[in-house]
């Protein structure tokens, strides 16, 4: 199976300030990625250069077609909710789904209507009525429905509540995803989709800084407890964060064998958002 | 799949008010104000009666000559329509503003952002909203302006029935039939004379990024100024009547119908006819005539021009 996304050498300009910096990367099919960074990183820049929405440099290929030249196709096998609550305000439920139904060949009208029954939304009502967290239950509603290779959604739960945002990726994972699809996915609530995630990237100042599959991710890093007497021995290991917690060190270490660290102290692996935090340090700086 | 059928449909949804409810209420209000002026009339004939030449008369039967009756039901089947004007000057304000809304108000609340995860291209999208200003929007006019004009028809007939005056035969007269289409063989020279406001409405639409309105008129407006002095500062003897009115109020004013009367003159006029009632077969050669003239061709051609940049400055324009 081909890659889904390959980007050689992609960069984007804003004047002189550069957003996506000479960055190459691969996404197989079958995958949920996390897109992580920081605010102004690149990711919604990488993101619009994949989905054809703004002029960029270099190559990018998305199910194999160029999305400057090939977007209109390229958007029947592809998917995006970017930002939350873009929907036309003054749209009914009903409206949008003949709407998408028209002009979506891979528009399945049942699985929307199916999925609309679970919520609260009528189909007279308009976007306007409703609530941030009932706009993104259609607009997911919408876009499951289509059957799309590949679905990129960027912040797609920005300012909802922890009920909204649980059902989102739990419908996602349930109802949505499965081998044939890729899920391409940036948030800043890390904690929330690390379970659903198969791989991460994260990206810092238009480049990537580590891209691996969570099995990867879960081999090379590990947090180790570590106790007074250990510290130095513990730190003549290189490890690439270290945090105080009750009086304990807490270093977390890249690529050094579990078997060696574990003399150390207590192990365990890292969560995605002590990863984030110890690979961004310093961006805002 | 018709993906335009839905694209238009979606305006339509949109922009409801202004399509739909905006001519049904001009022509609900015409039709009302000529019944209230017909009830009035009645109002008054029954307290005074009729003056006529000096004639005190209660009935028209027997006052006026089968000769002047035949004129008058002619006149009445050929110029009913004219009832339907009204709606068709409202509606090119609607189709206005429209147009300078309609690729700015979709990036300025970000929905553009969901038009364009869906399949459909910028040229479909664009042409589609072209269809609902140029097309739909006319048609609907057009069906809004024919129940208008029956409903001042059967007005005028039953209040000239009251007063003994017979004008029943209008609905023999094949004219009031053909009255309709008569407005329906106008609109394809509507299409080409409002191209070029329709063009520039939309491409400023898709560029501004904010005050979409100074720059559409503002601009023009500006330009006119400015060239008129430096015109007079440095006596270049530019014809500046010439640049006012064909580039800037060609540019602005040719979503109003007829405005193309205003640029080209064809050769015949827009006489009244022996029988003293406008005949819209007039209307309707005239206005093909005008198409015979490279001014009509040149700012069709412009504004597709136009529009084709609309469309590319929907596919490429960045708002970060």
């Amino acid at each position: 199976m081909s890659a889904v996304i390959s980007a050689r050498n992609l960069s984007k300009r804003y004047g002189k300030s550069v957003a996506v910096d000479n960055i190459s990367f691969e996404i197989p099919a079958g995958r949920i990625i996390g897109l992580i960074g920081p605010n102004g990183s690149g990711k919604t820049t990488t993101l619009k250069a994949a989905l054809g929405l703004i002029p960029f440099e270099g190559e990018l290929k998305v199910l194999g077609l160029d999305p400057r030249t090939h977007r209109d196709e390229l958007m029947e096998n592809v998917c995006f909710i970017a930002d939350v609550a873009v929907l036309p305000r003054w749209i009914r439920v009903s409206e949008a789904v003949d709407f998408v139904a028209g002009v979506h060949p891979k528009f399945d009208r049942k699985k929307a209507e199916r999925y609309l029954a679970n919520t609260k939304l009528k189909p007279s009502m308009k976007v306007k009525e409703m609530s941030k967290g009932m706009i993104v239950q259609l607009h997911l509603a919408l876009v499951m429905a289509i059957d799309a290779k590949l679905l990129v959604l960027d912040e797609p739960t920005l300012g909802l509540d922890i009920l909204y945002r649980k059902q989102f990726y739990q419908n996602l994972l349930e109802d949505y995803f499965d081998e044939e699809k890729t899920i391409i996915v940036t948030t800043h609530q890390v904690e929330e989709i690390e379970h659903i995630l198969t791989d991460l990237m994260f990206i810092r100042e238009g480049r990537i800084t580590l891209s691996a599959s969570m099995d990867e991710i879960s081999e090379r890093f590990v947090e180790v407890m570590v106790p007074a007497e250990n510290v130095t021995a513990a730190k003549a290991l290189n490890p690439i964060d270290e945090r105080q917690v009750f009086g304990k060190s807490v270093m977390l270490f890249d690529g050094v064998p579990r078997a060696q660290v574990a003399a150390l102290g207590e192990t365990r692996n890292v969560g995605v958002a002590d990863l984030f935090v110890a690979k961004m340090k310093g961006t805002y700086a | 799949m018709n993906t335009m059928k839905w694209l238009v449909k979606r305006e339509f949804w949109e922009h409801k008010g202004g399509f739909f409810w905006t001519p049904l209420v001009v022509g609900s209000i015409i039709a009302l104000g000529t019944a209230a002026s017909a009830i009035t009339g009645l109002v008054m004939k029954s307290k005074h009666g009729m003056n006529i030449n000096g004639q005190q008369v209660t009935n028209l039967s027997g006052v006026i000559e089968p000769e002047q009756h035949a004129q008058i039901v002619n006149a009445i089947s050929q110029g009913y329509i004219a009832a339907a004007a009204p709606l068709f000057m409202v509606m090119a304000v609607v189709i206005f503003f429209f147009c300078l809304g309609t690729l700015f108000d979709e990036r300025k609340d970000r929905s553009v952002l969901f038009w364009k995860s869906l399949p459909v291209s910028d040229g479909e999208t664009v042409l589609s909203k072209l269809a609902m200003a140029l097309v739909a929007a006319p048609l609907i006019t057009l069906a809004f302006g024919i129940i208008t004009s029956i409903l001042v028809l059967l007005i005028a007939v039953i209040s000239g029935a009251t007063t003994g005056l017979n004008l029943a035969g209008v609905f023999a007269n094949p004219a009031t039939y053909l009255a309709p289409f008569k407005i329906l063989a106008v609109l394809p020279v509507y299409l080409v004379w409002a191209l070029p406001t329709a063009g520039w409405l939309m491409m400023v639409s898709a560029w501004a990024r904010t005050k979409v309105f100074l720059w559409a008129v503002g601009v023009p407006l500006l330009t006119a100024g400015l060239l008129a002095w430096f015109d007079a500062m440095f006596d270049f003897n530019w014809d500046i009547e010439w640049f006012f009115k064909n580039i800037v109020l060609r540019g602005l004013l040719s979503l109003v119908p007829g405005a193309w009367f205003g640029f080209v003159d064809p050769p015949g006029g827009m006489h009244i006819d022996d029988n003293h009632s406008f005949d819209f077969t007039v209307l309707v050669v005239q206005s093909w005539k005008t198409l015979a003239y490279a001014h009509a061709w040149i700012g069709a051609a412009v504004g597709a021009g136009m529009i084709y940049a609309a469309t590319r400055l929907r596919r490429w324009k960045d708002e970060g």
